[in-house]
C-alpha cells in the first residue's frame, strides 16, 4: 500500500528576477513501512521533495498525496493539524525546543497536538524514551545533552505520535561516524517495531547503505532508483 | 507542561533583557501609584480643609449672588420665606449632615487707632460648627471647642488682622458696616479669638454671630446671604447636589425670570479645583507615560523574541503546532511579562506608599502645611495593571501574529 504518492510535481522558486525549477515532473509511489533514501548533490530537489511530503510546501503543478490525503489542498490549520496526526519530522541541526527539557520536548506533539491524557502521555514518552535510551536524561535541556543524544531525543519525539511516516533531512550530518551509526540503527530498529515510514534527504553513504530503495535525484528530476537488492 | 510554562521558561530564556523590560515596566507602575497616591491625597486633603473649614460641600444663594460675591451685596439674600423651604428640603434629604445659614457683608473693623476693611461671615456657632466642624481647628488662639465659638458680642478675627492692628483675645473693636438701604451702623465687640487666615491673596475673612450681623444692618427679616451645606457622603457629593437642586427648582423662577436660586458645588466655588484638575490631568500623563513605555518595551521585547526563534516557530509548526497556539505562545509570554511586572510594580507603590504613610510628606500650600498620608490608592492599582495587561497584549499581538503566520518551511530555513 502506497503512504506517499507524487504525480507530475513540480515546484518552482520565483522572485522578481529570477525563476528556479527545484522539481521538474516527479512521478513516484512509496510503499508504507520502507526505509527509503533519496539521494543527490547539493541544490538537486532533495530537500524541496521531502517539504512537500512533509506537508510543509505545495507543488507548483502536480498532486501530492500523503496518508491518502492530496496536500494542495489543505489551509494551513488544517496543513499544522495533518502534520501532527501523521508525520514526524527528523532535522540536521536536532531542533529540540532550547526551553523545555528531554521528556518536555517529546512530551511536546503530544500535548500541543494530540491533547491526550497525563497518563497515557507518561506511558508514551518514557516508553519511547527507554527505547532511544535516554530515560535516564529525561530532565535534562538540550544544551546539556551530545548532539548523539538530541538526535535521539529527535527520533523519540517524531515516533511518540505514532506517525505513518517520519521524514529525516541529513539526520546525520552534525553527528560523528560512531554517534551517526547509533542512530541509523535506532530509526532502523523504530521502524521495524512500529512499521513506520522512514524518508531521508542524504549524503550519508552510512545512511544510504541501510536504505530499502534510494532514489537518486538530479536537477530536479529522478534519475535512478535502487532497491535494496541492487545495492 | 503547559502553554504558561512554556512562555515562563522563554521568558527566563532571556533573563537580562527580560529584567531590563520588566523594570521599566515596575518603574512606570510605581511612578504611576505613587504620584497617584500622593496627588490624590494631596487633593483630598485640602480639599477636606477648604470644605470642613470654610466653604461646605455645596452653597445655596439666590440666583447672581455667586457672580457678584467680590462685593459681598445685601440686596441678594435669600429672603426668609424661601429660607423655611430650604431648610425642609435639606432636613428630608437623608444624605445632608448639616447646613450652616450665613449673613455676609463688607465692614470696616477699627481697634480706635487704625481701620481696615474685613469681610464678615456672621454665623450661628452651632450650625457652623456642625457644617464647617474645621473651623474649630482652625482658632490658633481664644476659645476653642464649638460651643465657646463666636458667642454674641465677640469677633473671630483672622491672624493677618491681629498682627496688623495689635489685637489681641479680648481686644476691643468696632465694626462698623452699611446696611443695603445705606445707612451706617457700628458695633462694638471683642475678640474672642484668632483663626489661620483662610486660602486666598487677602484672607481678611472674620467670623460674627449672625444675631450681632442683624443689629449691625438693622435686619427686620431673618434673610440670609447663603447657606453652606456638609453631606453625609462626599463621594455622593454631585448626586446629592443634584437632587437638592432639582427640589429647588420647584420653588419657582424669581421676578426676572430665572430661577431664584442656585446651588454651586465647592468645586464651583473655589479657585482650588483648577489645581485639582491639573493635579488629575498630571495623574493621566504619567498613566500616559507608563503606557508608552509597555508599548514600546514589550513590542521591543517580544519582536525581538519573535526574530531570534523563527527556528523554533519553524519546528513547532512542522510538527503541528496551529497558528493559533503559535500565536498564543507569544501572547502569553507578553501577558505573562505583563501581568508580573505589573503586580512587582504595584507591591512596590504599596510599600513606598506605605512608608510615606508612616513618615507623612509634608507640602505647604498657601498659608498651610499639609501632612500628606497617602492612602493606598486600590482604584489606581487595578487601573494600572489592567492598562499594563491590555498593553501588553496590544504589544505582543502584531509579534505574535507574524510569528502565527510563519510558513513553516521558509522559518525551518533560519534554524
Amino acid at each position: 500500500m502506497s503512504i506517499v504518492t507524487l504525480e507530475n510535481v513540480t515546484k518552482t522558486y520565483a522572485t522578481d528576477t529570477v525563476s528556479v525549477e527545484a522539481l521538474k515532473g516527479i512521478n513516484l509511489s512509496l510503499d508504507a513501512g520502507a526505509f527509503i533514501s533519496f539521494i543527490g548533490p547539493s541544490g538537486s530537489g532533495k530537500s524541496t521533495l521531502l517539504n512537500l511530503m512533509g506537508c510543509l510546501d505545495k507543488p507548483t503543478n502536480g498532486k501530492v498525496t500523503i496518508a491518502g490525503r492530496e496536500i494542495g489542498s489543505m489551509d494551513r490549520k488544517t496543513a499544522a493539524q495533518f502534520r501532527g496526526d501523521h508525520i514526524g519530522f527528523i532535522f540536521q541541526s536536532f531542533n529540540l525546543i532550547p526551553v523545555l527539557t528531554v521528556y518536555e520536548n517529546v512530551e511536546y506533539p503530544l500535548i500541543m497536538v494530540r491533547r491526550e491524557s497525563p497518563e497515557k502521555r507518561k506511558a508514551k514518552v518514557m516508553e519511547l524514551l527507554e527505547k532511544v535510551g535516554m530515560a535516564d536524561q529525561k530532565d535534562k535541556f538540550p544544551g546539556q545533552l551530545s548532539g548523539g543524544q538530541k538526535q535521539r531525543v529527535a527520533v523519540a519525539r517524531a515516533l511518540v505520535t505514532e506517525p505513518k511516516l517520519v521524514l529525516a533531512d541529513e539526520p546525520t550530518a552534525n553527528l560523528d561516524h560512531a554517534t551517526a551509526y547509533s542512530v541509523i540503527r535506532l530509526m532502523h530498529e523504530m521502524q521495524e517495531k512500529y512499521s513506520t515510514t522512514f524518508i531521508f534527504a542524504t549524503h550519508d553513504p552510512k545512511v544510504v547503505k541501510e536504505a530499502e530503495t534510494v532514489f537518486t535525484i538530479e536537477d530536479g528530476l529522478i534519475v535512478s532508483v535502487q532497491h535494496g537488492g541492487e545495492k | 507542561m503547559s502553554i504558561v510554562k512554556i512562555a515562563w521558561r522563554n521568558l527566563l530564556r532571556y533573563k537580562r533583557r527580560t529584567a531590563l523590560t520588566a523594570a521599566l515596566i515596575i518603574i512606570g507602575v510605581l511612578m504611576v501609584i505613587v504620584f497617584g497616591g500622593i496627588g490624590n491625597s494631596f487633593k483630598s486633603e485640602v480639599i477636606e480643609s477648604l470644605t470642613s473649614s470654610n466653604l461646605g460641600d455645596f452653597q445655596i444663594h439666590k440666583t447672581g449672588y455667586v457672580g457678584s460675591m467680590d462685593t459681598l451685596p445685601l440686596t441678594m439674600n435669600i429672603p426668609e420665606k424661601a429660607i423655611k423651604t430650604i431648610e425642609a428640603t435639606l432636613k428630608n434629604n437623608p444624605e445632608i449632615a448639616a447646613f450652616s445659614e450665613r449673613i455676609r457683608f463688607g465692614a470696616m473693623i477699627s481697634n480706635y487707632e487704625q481701620t481696615t476693611n474685613v469681610r464678615l461671615t456672621a454665623v450661628d456657632p452651632a450650625q457652623e460648627t456642625a457644617t464647617c466642624p474645621g473651623i474649630v481647628e482652625r482658632v490658633q488662639d481664644g476659645k476653642t471647642g464649638k460651643d465657646a465659638l463666636i458667642p454674641q458680642g465677640t469677633i473671630l478675627i483672622p491672624q493677618n488682622i491681629a498682627q496688623g492692628m495689635k489685637l489681641k483675645v479680648g481686644s476691643e473693636t468696632v465694626i462698623i458696616a452699611t446696611n443695603k438701604d445705606g445707612s451706617v451702623n457700628g458695633m462694638m465687640l471683642t475678640v474672642s479669638g484668632i483663626t489661620e487666615n483662610v486660602q486666598g491673596p487677602q484672607g481678611k475673612d472674620a467670623y460674627i454671630n449672625i444675631e450681632d450681623a442683624r443689629t449691625i444692618l438693622r435686619m427686620e427679616s431673618g434673610e440670609i446671604s447663603e447657606i453652606a451645606v456638609r453631606v453625609k457622603n462626599f463621594d455622593k457629593l454631585e448626586k446629592t447636589a443634584a437632587a437638592v437642586k432639582a427640589e429647588l427648582a420647584k420653588m419657582g423662577a424669581g421676578q426676572n425670570g430665572k430661577q431664584m436660586l442656585e446651588l454651586h458645588t465647592w468645586s464651583e466655588l473655589s479657585p482650588f479645583s483648577s489645581i485639582a484638575n491639573i493635579i488629575s490631568l498630571l495623574l493621566l500623563m504619567t498613566r500616559f507615560i507608563l503606557l508608552f513605555i509597555v508599548l514600546v518595551s514589550v513590542l521591543n521585547v517580544m519582536t525581538m523574541s519573535v526574530y531570534e526563534r523563527i527556528g523554533e516557530i519553524g519546528t513547532i509548526a512542522a510538527i503541528g503546532t496551529s497558528p493559533s497556539k503559535i500565536m498564543g505562545l507569544f501572547l502569553t509570554e507578553g501577558f505573562a511579562m505583563g501581568l508580573l511586572s505589573s503586580i512587582a510594580g504595584a507591591v512596590l507603590g504599596v510599600v513606598t506608599l506605605l512608608v510615606l504613610n508612616a513618615v507623612k510628606l509634608p507640602i505647604r500650600f498657601g498659608n498651610r502645611t499639609y501632612l500628606i498620608a497617602p492612602e493606598i490608592p486600590y482604584t489606581e492599582i487595578a487601573l494600572s495593571i489592567a492598562v499594563v495587561l491590555v498593553i501588553s497584549l496590544i504589544a505582543t499581538l502584531l509579534p505574535a501574529i507574524k510569528a502565527a503566520k510563519m510558513e513553516p518551511v521558509d522559518a525551518l530555513r533560519h534554524v
